[in-house]
């Protein structure tokens, strides 16, 4: 039994010599996998009777299964940090998901398993799209493929001349999306930083003037932002308690706990979670079931007629 | 006829029939939280990745269960967090999950035994990709965006950790509980 860790993030223990007899019979089954998958590839590409689409489904299916293989011999190179496992909970140690995310939390014990990143509307906490990217990649690479996914919802409504197609204004984050490339990108599409902190001082909810300026002048933003903008931007920065109700409502819908097998399995358990999270919120805008917060962000975003026994100011 | 088939185990029944609209609340949480939900599209969505992906081999034999009954199952058992087999065993008894479901009418009497097996649950699952759940996630927010209910002007990016794992029952699972229980009612004799 090996025990090892940061004594910050807990000791976790790892029982060595049942993962080494587990190595044995899973490498010993690998190998001959691998020689037949191969020969199958070969019989494949010569096989004449079968559709395209599903030749190049079984080829990827081939593909994944050397695939597996070549991540279990490289594992069983080196034992990969572990944390110690409750009772009653079965896992394949040499499967790449469970590979430790060596980042984050320093306040808690090692986080284990796929950080699927969410990119999410500031004022329902709607979810537009889902990244779940292979392995642990830093965290601003997540978001320019959310960013993605938001386009290719937008592009799907057929809205015509008078409707203006909506387009993003604006994007939060935490100090890990703090890239000068991605701002730079985000830039060129016309979208705002101001809720990406730069360091670890808090986003002020009202900029000065001479923020605003600042904003207004970098270039190829100045021609889409406007100063409101821009303000309604700051007030929408980067909030951890919202996106901790966010994250809650997909822990009780079971998005944290993928039951699923590999990454295919872990797309379909968080894409359900999203979609079943998204109705219920859909359902809460529609009762008007909402907190005075998101109440004062939609009637920002023009999503509700104003309420003119209140103050519509968004730098209040 | 398709669905009459499929329905056959409940429909053999002598009583009347049941409007599964009727018989739901107006303000059930189910029934609110699936007319939300754009189940014509989703559907549609479902059927061109499967019919591309897996072309039907064969035109003879059962009628297989609707696309909307699976999607629906498989939305149901995230937004409940429950498994496999307690939401089929949920669709056979609760109104709420059938007209989330969408199954419009349903037979009083009759053998509800097996409507949908959580294998077919199971094997339907097996056949979304990540292309498809891209492609409902997409398909749900664009027809938000349309209907004005949310705007993607002002957004927020983050993570969070999801640890992968299964929770199957297993022998060793059962020789554990089964010792921890012994001890238990050992513990609770030694008291009396």
């Amino acid at each position: 039994m090996r025990t090892f860790g940061r004594a910050c993030r807990g000791k976790g223990k790892v029982y060595v010599s049942l993962v080494r007899d587990t190595e044995k019979q899973v490498l010993c089954v690998g190998s001959k996998v691998v020689s037949l998958a191969l020969s199958v590839q070969m019989h494949l590409q010569s096989d004449a009777s079968l559709h395209p689409e599903q030749k190049g489904d079984l080829e990827d299916k081939l593909k994944e299964a050397i695939e597996t293989h070549q991540a279990i011999e490289k594992q069983s190179r080196r034992l990969v940090n572990g944390k110690s496992l409750p009772h009653c909970k079965i896992v394949n140690a040499y499967d790449v998901t469970i590979a430790p995310i060596k980042k984050g939390k320093s306040n808690c014990a090692t986080q284990f398993g796929k950080k699927p990143g969410i990119i999410a509307e500031m004022g329902s906490g709607f979810i537009f799209g889902l990244h779940l990217p292979q392995g642990n990649p830093d965290d601003a690479s997540y978001v320019m493929p959310l960013i993605d996914k938001v386009d290719a919802a937008i592009d799907r409504l057929t809205w015509t001349y008078p409707r203006r197609r909506p387009s993003i204004r604006s994007l939060a984050g935490d100090l890990g999306m703090n890239d000068p490339k991605v701002r730079e990108k985000l830039h060129n599409k016309g979208i705002t930083t101001v809720g990406i902190p730069n360091t670890i001082e808090p986003i002020p909810k009202v900029p000065t003037p001479s923020m605003i300026q600042a904003i207004l002048n970098t270039p190829i933003l100045n021609e889409n932002q406007n100063a409101t903008q821009i303000k309604i931007a700051y007030a929408c920065g980067y909030s951890r308690t919202f996106v901790e109700s966010l994250i809650n409502s997909l822990i009780c819908r079971g998005a944290t706990h993928i039951k699923y097998k590999g990454h295919r399995g872990a797309m379909i358990q968080i894409g359900m979670a999203i979609i079943a999270a998204n109705a219920t919120t859909l359902v809460r805008i529609k009762q008007d079931r909402l907190s005075k917060r998101a109440q004062k962000c939609r009637r920002w975003f023009r999503l509700k007629p104003l309420n003119y026994n209140e103050n519509n100011d968004p730098n209040e | 006829m398709g669905k009459l088939r499929q329905l056959r185990h409940w429909l053999t029944g002598q009583g009347r029939r049941i409007d599964v609209c009727e018989f739901v609340p107006q303000t059930h949480p189910l029934r609110l939280w699936a007319d939300v939900l754009p189940w014509s599209e989703f559907v549609g969505a479902t059927h061109r990745s499967f019919s591309r992906r897996f072309p039907k081999q064969h035109s003879g034999g059962q009628a297989p269960i609707e696309i909307r009954v699976l999607l629906g199952l498989e939305l149901l058992k995230a937004e409940t967090n429950c498994s496999d087999e307690e939401i089929c065993h949920r669709l056979r008894t609760d109104f709420g999950v059938m007209y989330a479901c969408g199954i419009k009418e349903v037979q009083v009497d009759g053998c509800q035994d097996h409507f949908v097996l959580p294998e077919v649950l199971c094997r339907f699952r097996g056949r979304i990709d990540e292309a498809l759940m891209n492609e409902f996630v997409a398909i749900q927010s664009a027809v938000a965006i349309d209907e004005g209910l949310v705007s993607p002007k002002h957004l927020v990016v983050d993570t969070f950790p999801s640890e992968q794992g299964s929770q199957r029952v297993t022998d060793a699972t059962t020789l554990y509980k089964a010792k921890k229980n012994s001890l238990k009612s050992q513990n609770r004799s030694q008291i009396d």
